[in-house]
C-alpha cells in the first residue's frame, strides 16, 4: 500500500511474479463514507477514496483495520464537473473522485444513519443560555415597529 | 480525539518524591524508613510468592496497623480501548449526533510524540486515521444537508498530528540509516549543473539499460561552456538587485510608518 516514505503521489509498481502483494503499512489512504444518490442494494456500502486505492487496497483496508467482511467491491471515478465559472470567468474543475460500491459479506447489512437529528435546544432556566436567549427575544419585540402605526415610518408624525 | 497515556506511577516500593526544604531531616528519616519497609516487603513477597497486599497479616510486628499496605506494581495494568465494530467506525458517537460543538483535546505534538516507541507511533496512526475518516463522512453529510460541519477545526487538529508522526518516523528512519551506512538521504545523488549552470540535487536511479545504450539520458548536459558564464553573473545581478530593492521597500515603509505615527516611534526606540 502506501509506502513508508509516503509519498504524495502512490504509483504502484508493474507486477511481475514473486513481488509483494498490496499490504497494510501506515497508509495515507481515507475513505469517505456517502449517503448513496441512487439507492443501493441493503448490504452495499458507498464511499469516496483515494484515486489511487484499488480493489485490493479497499478491501484490505475494510478487513484490517475496520474488522469488516467483504465480499466484493467495484470501482469507477467520477469526473468532477466542470460548468463552474470563478470571478475571473475562468473555467473551473472540481477534482475528480473514486466511488468504490463494497458488498459486505456474511449477510451483513448498512443503513446510512441521520447524524443531524433535531434535539431540542432548550436551556435550563436560569441558566446564563436562557437569560440570553430571554434578552434576544425582548430585544427583537422593541426593535418590531408598533402594527398600530400601519407601517408608516417612525420619523413621521409627532 | 486523542486518548492521553496515563502517567506512569512508579510502584509503593520506589519512594519517589521531592522532600521540602523545611522539612529535610524529618523527609530524610522517612525516606530511610519507607524504603527498609519496602526492601522487607518485597523479600518476604519473594520469598512467599503472595501477593504483597497479604503481607500486612503476615508481619504485624513489623508494621503499625493502621498504614495501609498498597501491592507493588512494577507496570501499568493492560489498557484497551473500548472497541465499536465495524462501519459505526465512520461515525462520531450517537451521542454527538446532532450538536453544534463537540469538544476535542490538543494535538499530538512533535515532542510529545519523540517519547513514543515505534509500535506506539503505528497504533496512534491507525487511531487517528479513524478518527480522520469519520471526520471526513462527518464533512460531506454536512456538505450534502448544507448544514455546518460541528467542530470543522478538528480535521485541522487530526492531519496536523498525522504529520507530525510522519516526520517523527522519518527523523529515525534518517538516523538509522546515518548510523548504518552514513548517508543522509533515502535516496543517493549529487549536487550537478545543467547547460545554464544552475545547481541542482540530482537523484540516482535504477536504469533498464547502461547509460551508454539510453540515448535519452545521453542528449542530457550536466555542464555549461564559459560562454554562460556571463549569463550566470546576470542571473546573480539579478537576485541581488531583487533582494535589496526588498529591502530597501522595508525600509521605507517602515520610515513612513514612523514619519505617520511618531509617538509610536519613539515608543519604539525606548
Amino acid at each position: 500500500m502506501a509506502s513508508a516514505s509516503r509519498a504524495r503521489k502512490v504509483i504502484y509498481p508493474l507486477y511481475q511474479l514473486g513481488n509483494p502483494q498490496l499490504r497494510i503499512f501506515r497508509p495515507n489512504f481515507f475513505m469517505t463514507l456517502v449517503r448513496p444518490g441512487v439507492p443501493q442494494p441493503e448490504d452495499t456500502v458507498q464511499f469516496r477514496v483515494s484515486m489511487q486505492m484499488t480493489r485490493v487496497d479497499v478491501k484490505n483496508y475494510l478487513e484490517k483495520i475496520y474488522k469488516v467482511p467483504v465480499s466484493v467491491v467495484r470501482t469507477r471515478i467520477q469526473y468532477g464537473a466542470n460548468n463552474k465559472r470563478n470571478y475571473k470567468n475562468q473555467k473551473m474543475k472540481q477534482p475528480d473522485y473514486k466511488v468504490a460500491y463494497v458488498q459486505l459479506g456474511q449477510g451483513q447489512t448498512f443503513q446510512f444513519p441521520n447524524l443531524f437529528p433535531e434535539k431540542d435546544q432548550t436551556p435550563e432556566p436560569g441558566s446564563v443560555e436562557d437569560i440570553q436567549k430571554r434578552f434576544m427575544e425582548e430585544e427583537i419585540k422593541m426593535q418590531k415597529p408598533d402594527p398600530r402605526r400601519g407601517g408608516v415610518t417612525d420619523w413621521f408624525g409627532l | 480525539m486523542r486518548q492521553k497515556p496515563k502517567r506512569r506511577h512508579l510502584g509503593s516500593g520506589n519512594v519517589s518524591f521531592r522532600p521540602d526544604k523545611a522539612l529535610w531531616g524529618g523527609s530524610m528519616m522517612a525516606v530511610s524508613l519507607c524504603r527498609r519497609f519496602s526492601t522487607l516487603l518485597r523479600v518476604s513477597g519473594v520469598l512467599r510468592q503472595l501477593p504483597a497486599a497479604g503481607l500486612s497479616g503476615l508481619s504485624p510486628n513489623l508494621l503499625h496497623k493502621s498504614t495501609k499496605i498498597e501491592p507493588v506494581y512494577q507496570c501499568n495494568f493492560l489498557h484497551t480501548t473500548l472497541s465499536r465494530k465495524g462501519l459505526e467506525e465512520f461515525f462520531d458517537e450517537p451521542k454527538n449526533w446532532g450538536e453544534t460543538v463537540v469538544k476535542s483535546g490538543d494535538e499530538w505534538h512533535a515532542s510529545l510524540l519523540r517519547n513514543k516507541s515505534h509500535e506506539d507511533l503505528h497504533k496512534l496512526w491507525y487511531v487517528l486515521l479513524k478518527e480522520k475518516n469519520m471526520l471526513l463522512t462527518l464533512q460531506q453529510e454536512a456538505k450534502r444537508q448544507s448544514l455546518p460541519m460541528p467542530s470543522p477545526e478538528r480535521l485541522e487538529k487530526v492531519e496536523k498530528s498525522m504529520g507530525r508522526i510522519d516526520l517523527v518516523i522519518k527523523e529515525r528512519e534518517t538516523a538509522l540509516r546515518l548510523l548504518q551506512t552514513g548517508h543522509e538521504k533515502p535516496q543517493p545523488g549529487d549536487w550537478r549543473n545543467d547547460f545554464l549552470g544552475r545547481t541542482y540535487w540530482y537523484r540516482y536511479k535504477e536504469w533498464p539499460i547502461p547509460w551508454y545504450l539510453n540515448s535519452r539520458h545521453k542528449r542530457r548536459k550536466f555542464f555549461y561552456t564559459s560562454r554562460v558564464n556571463y549569463f550566470i553573473r546576470l542571473r546573480l545581478e539579478k537576485y541581488l538587485k531583487k533582494q535589496s530593492r526588498r529591502k530597501s521597500l522595508e525600509k521605507k515603509k517602515k520610515l513612513l510608518l514612523q514619519k505617520k505615527f511618531p509617538h509610536l516611534a519613539a515608543q519604539s526606540k525606548n
